[in-house]
């Protein structure tokens, strides 16, 4: 923490006040548990603020090289615990990157429809979290239900309704379920519709609309030299989508639109994301359309798949393969790669290292919020304190994933 | 230097005269799967999977097979060619030859194939197999098969868990009659009492009628079993080798000093088997028995604390004690025995050895050693002790007389030469009572030994010594090879390295020593240049040196 700055010009003061240290977080509700802000006011008017990360660092890089490549997935979900099934796919896509090998392409676009259903979900805890912060609980649970109806989903697919851990290398733990497409095809209108509503509650509220507009403003370039990525990146005008400029899966055969902002403020990140929800809805529906209803999702090789469980009790070829890959590990070539798609909140990489062995080496996250951390003390300095709340709840910092 | 090269795959490799293709092939490191070869036996060539393309001398044809193929598209069996593959573990070197091995499709597919027929029968066994997690079917199914089971009637069933023996356990269903233990028997047990009955799916490995598996190297068998059909009595559902780890040990069993693996789980800091280290100057590729279940004794029968007067005592307080014990050795320095030991380390040896010689002025060594057995004129050899060798050079580097034997202790302590003796290890080659009572009677009588025995129980003080598990010492083998046993295990109780013990004692003493750590007392030992063991994590070991007393 720095030393009080008390050589402050008092002819510049009405009132002569002192400076004062105040302590936001890490146990402040809108500090979402994680973050420390030690701020220095002047009145309410924030002078110098020092951010703190790292309340929720839990070793995850250190963790991943105890166990075979697969044991990750737990610990990846674990990340940005809002869209675990992004974190899944990103990371069975980096070990697959190693492994020079694709999945087949019903699965590629089984992975899109979970992946960009996640991404509804971030960016609905994202928004209806920032309102409710400003006072506005009704389209928070509004957002809530609509993202209910997409955890139905998952819940169907994955049996799970938070951490899912359904990523695998090679593949998916299951085929979709039998009525998937329907499911899909009923949530996803029904959560449009509360979304909508809820969005007409905030967008016509003045009270609203005077905190987030022209509030944490960020400019272009220096969200560029932070390393901005996401829909952050995006709302100061720069049109940078993994899925867009380096398309991954089979994002490259869908149509659908990067919204950008022009100002940079809160206001442009909750249109952003708003936006982008419906660019999701876009890509799902164009995803179910030509994901074929019959087909293999999982590689067929058995150094990287888990044979079906009747043949492991059954016979010894499957008990071998089985054995082998629950414990040796999924054997990736030595090498180190780099792989990173679009997360809910911007880049997500992982850059892995492996000796060759059934187990990691090294893995190495980077979390697209750990970048964004570094700007928030652009944005608040010289901002009031009400004003930290909505600029730090439109960046979507995620503990999970930007303490490692 | 080689006699000549052949090329597998087109990667050069020498070879020396009488070498087979898959032995120059294993001397480089090249792995050519098999089974039933084992660079220490002869070669049946039965299990067929080292099979590998022999290419033809310039200006001679292929050898081919005619077979008949299935067509899909004709709906009908066809007339083709089929290279003739050859045995790698038959077919000698000869200057020049060509062998495809990974990189010819008949052979992969030969290779599959095999590895198909090898599993048509195999239990479904691994999770209660002790085999699972290094067993080549495994392997090799993962690395040249990966087809799943297409034969799907009843398999063959064979007796399981059939006793072989006090130390084997035999499963015939799991057997893939590679015919190494037969070998086994036959060639380095010189006991053929293994055989095999039967033919096709339904042979089996026996016993010779009237005759258990009882020779001294039946672990042996378990050891070159490349899949789980021979498992050991006294590793059986005892550990999953997966959570064990590895180190490189020597054998403390006879002067062989047969290299080996002491396998422990770091979970439990317990050891649970030996394994031989291919040596081809020490052990060759084996252990014997005795030797093979000489593991626990890294644990079993140790003294763990430090004894005064007969009772455990802290470790401070006993070193207090002995130092009080030793207080007159000033006074009449002539007066004082040391005792080396042919069971510890060099490094505890020459500790006390050059405490004894530069600061208690003693002139004679004296030895204490395990008593003789029997050998067996294949690996083990009457002395039974792993460091007789090293205390000869121990003494003769520190300028000593050779170490007299125990019994002239006894008759000295008769003729009342000595007040004081300082000991290192438990055990004696003569009478453990006379040597008991004359030490008893002694001024002062300090014991350092691993394990107990009649030396720590008869000592006033004794302190206890890490195990050669424990701490990571040399020894020097009958034909005069320091080897190194790395610390596997952290040391019970509050056992310490002999060679601290020493140090701590003489601190006690008030007597300041130069060596602080093993490095310097392996100066002492071994005066440059020092020898070099390959690093503890090094894949190949071969960490024997010849050294000349």
């Amino acid at each position: 923490m720095e030393p009080l700055d008390i050589e402050l010009d008092e002819t510049e003061l009405e009132l002569p006040t002192d400076p004062m240290q105040v302590n936001m977080g890490p146990a402040h509700p809108a500090m979402h548990g994680t973050i420390r802000m030690v701020v220095e006011l002047s009145g309410e008017t924030i002078k110098k603020v020092d951010v703190q990360i790292g309340y929720l660092h839990r070793g995850f890089e250190k963790m991943c090289e105890r166990g075979t490549w697969t044991q990750v997935f737990p610990y990846v979900d674990r990340l940005n615990y809002a869209s675990p099934l992004l974190n899944n796919v990103a990371f069975a896509l980096a070990v697959e990157k190693m492994l020079g090998v694709t999945v087949p392409e019903r699965c590629q676009h089984y992975r899109v429809v979970l992946g960009e259903l996640a991404r509804i979900c971030d960016h609905l805890v994202c928004s209806g979290a920032m309102a409710m912060e400003l006072g506005a609980f009704t389209p928070f649970l509004w957002f809530t239900k609509a993202r209910e109806f997409i955890w139905d989903v998952f819940e169907e697919e994955t049996g799970a309704r938070v951490t899912h851990s359904f990523g695998r290398v090679g593949g998916m733990a299951k085929p979709p379920s039998p009525n998937f497409k329907q499911m899909v095809r009923t949530a996803v209108p029904a959560a449009l519709a509360l979304i909508e509503d809820g969005e007409k509650l905030l967008l016509a509220n003045r009270i609203f609309l005077d905190r987030i507009e022209n509030v944490g403003v960020m400019s272009k370039d220096l969200a560029l030299a932070l390393g901005w990525t996401g829909v952050v990146l995006r709302s100061t005008g720069v049109p940078y989508d993994v899925r867009k400029v380096h398309p991954y899966l089979t994002y490259d055969r869908y149509e659908f639109d990067v919204p950008v902002g022009s100002r940079g403020d809160n206001y442009d990140r909750f249109m952003c994301r708003q936006e982008e929800i419906r660019q999701s809805a876009r890509i799902i529906e164009q995803a179910l359309e030509q994901m074929a209803d019959e087909g293999p999702i999982n590689l067929d090789d058995p150094r990287i798949v888990l044979p079906p469980k009747d043949e492991v009790y059954s016979t010894i070829e499957g008990t071998i393969q089985h054995f082998k890959i629950v414990m040796e590990g999924i054997k990736v070539p030595a090498g180190e790669c780099y792989s990173y798609t679009e997360a809910g909140n911007g880049e997500l990489g992982f850059y892995i290292v492996s000796d060759g062995s059934g187990t990691p080496y090294r893995i190495r996250i980077r979390p697209p919020c750990f970048a964004t951390m570094q700007g928030v003390e652009t944005m608040i300095v010289g901002g009031m304190i009400p004003d930290v709340v909505p600029t730090f709840g439109s960046v979507n910092m995620i503990g999970g994933e930007c303490d490692h | 230097m080689a006699d000549g090269t052949i090329k597998i795959d087109g990667r050069t490799v020498p070879f020396d005269k009488g070498d087979t293709v898959i032995k120059a092939a294993y001397k480089a490191g090249i792995d050519i799967p098999h089974y039933c070869w084992h660079p220490g036996l002869s070669a049946p060539a039965n299990c067929r999977m080292c099979l590998v393309d022999v290419e033809p001398p310039p200006g001679r044809p292929k050898m081919q097979l005619d077979v008949l193929q299935w067509d899909a598209a004709k709906n009908d069996y066809v007339t083709s060619k089929k290279t003739k593959l050859i045995p790698a573990c038959q077919q000698s070197c000869a200057d020049g030859m060509s062998v495809l091995s990974d990189s010819s499709d008949e052979v992969s597919q030969a290779r599959k194939a095999v590895q198909e027929l090898l599993l048509l029968n195999h239990p479904v066994d691994c999770p209660i197999c002790d085999q699972a997690g290094e067993c080549d079917l495994q392997d090799y199914w993962l690395e040249h098969d990966r087809s799943k089971k297409r034969m799907m009637d009843e398999p063959v069933h064979k007796p399981k868990a059939e006793v072989f023996g006090e130390t084997i356990v035999y499963d015939a269903e799991r057997c893939i009659m590679c015919t190494r233990c037969i070998r086994v028997s036959k060639e380095v047990a010189k006991d053929p009492v293994l055989d095999m009955r039967q033919r096709g799916n339904r042979n089996e490995i026996v016993v010779a009628p009237g005759r258990e598996l009882d020779h001294n190297y039946s672990l042996m068998t378990e050891h070159v079993c490349p899949v789980g059909a021979l498992t050991s009595n006294h590793f059986r559902f005892k550990a999953r080798v997966w959570f064990l780890r590895s180190a490189r040990s020597v054998c403390q069993g006879c002067a062989t000093g047969c290299n080996a693996y002491l396998d422990f789980d770091p979970r439990d800091n317990k050891p649970y088997r030996y394994r031989p280290r291919d040596n081809e100057s020490v052990n060759g590729y084996w252990m014997c028995d005795v030797g093979m279940l000489s593991y626990p004794e890294a644990h079993e029968g140790r003294l763990e604390n430090a004894l005064v007067g007969g009772e455990d005592s802290e470790l401070a307080e006993a070193l207090d004690q002995a130092a009080e014990k030793l207080r007159g050795l000033d006074a009449e320095p002539g007066r004082v025995a040391i005792v080396l030991s042919a069971q510890h380390s060099c490094e505890d040896n020459v500790a006390l050895a050059h405490l004894a010689a530069t600061k208690f002025g003693a002139k004679d060594l004296y030895v204490a050693r395990r008593a003789d057995g029997e050998a067996d004129g294949i690996l083990m050899v009457a002395d039974r002790n792993p460091n007789a060798a090293g205390v000869e050079l121990v003494a003769s580097r520190l300028g000593f007389a050779s170490p007299k034997p125990m019994r002239a202790l006894v008759e000295a302590l008769a003729d009342g030469r000595y007040d004081y003796v300082i000991s290192l290890g438990a055990e004696v080659d003569c009478d453990a009572t006379a040597v008991k009572e004359k030490l008893m009677r002694l001024k002062g009588f300090v014991a350092i030994a691993s394990h107990e025995g009649p030396l720590p129980q008869a000592a006033h003080i004794a302190l206890p010594a890490a195990s050669w598990a424990e701490a990571a010492g040399t020894y020097v083998n009958a034909k005069g090879m320091a080897q190194q046993a790395d610390k596997v295990l952290v040391p019970i109780g509050d056992a310490h390295a002999g060679w601290q013990l020493v140090a701590a004692l003489a601190k006690k003493l008030g007597v300041e020593v130069h060596w602080k750590k093993r490095a310097d007392l392996e100066a002492l030992l071994f005066p440059a240049p020092a020898p070099v063991f390959s690093a503890p994590d090094a894949a190949e070991p071969a960490a024997s040196m010849e050294v000349q007393p």
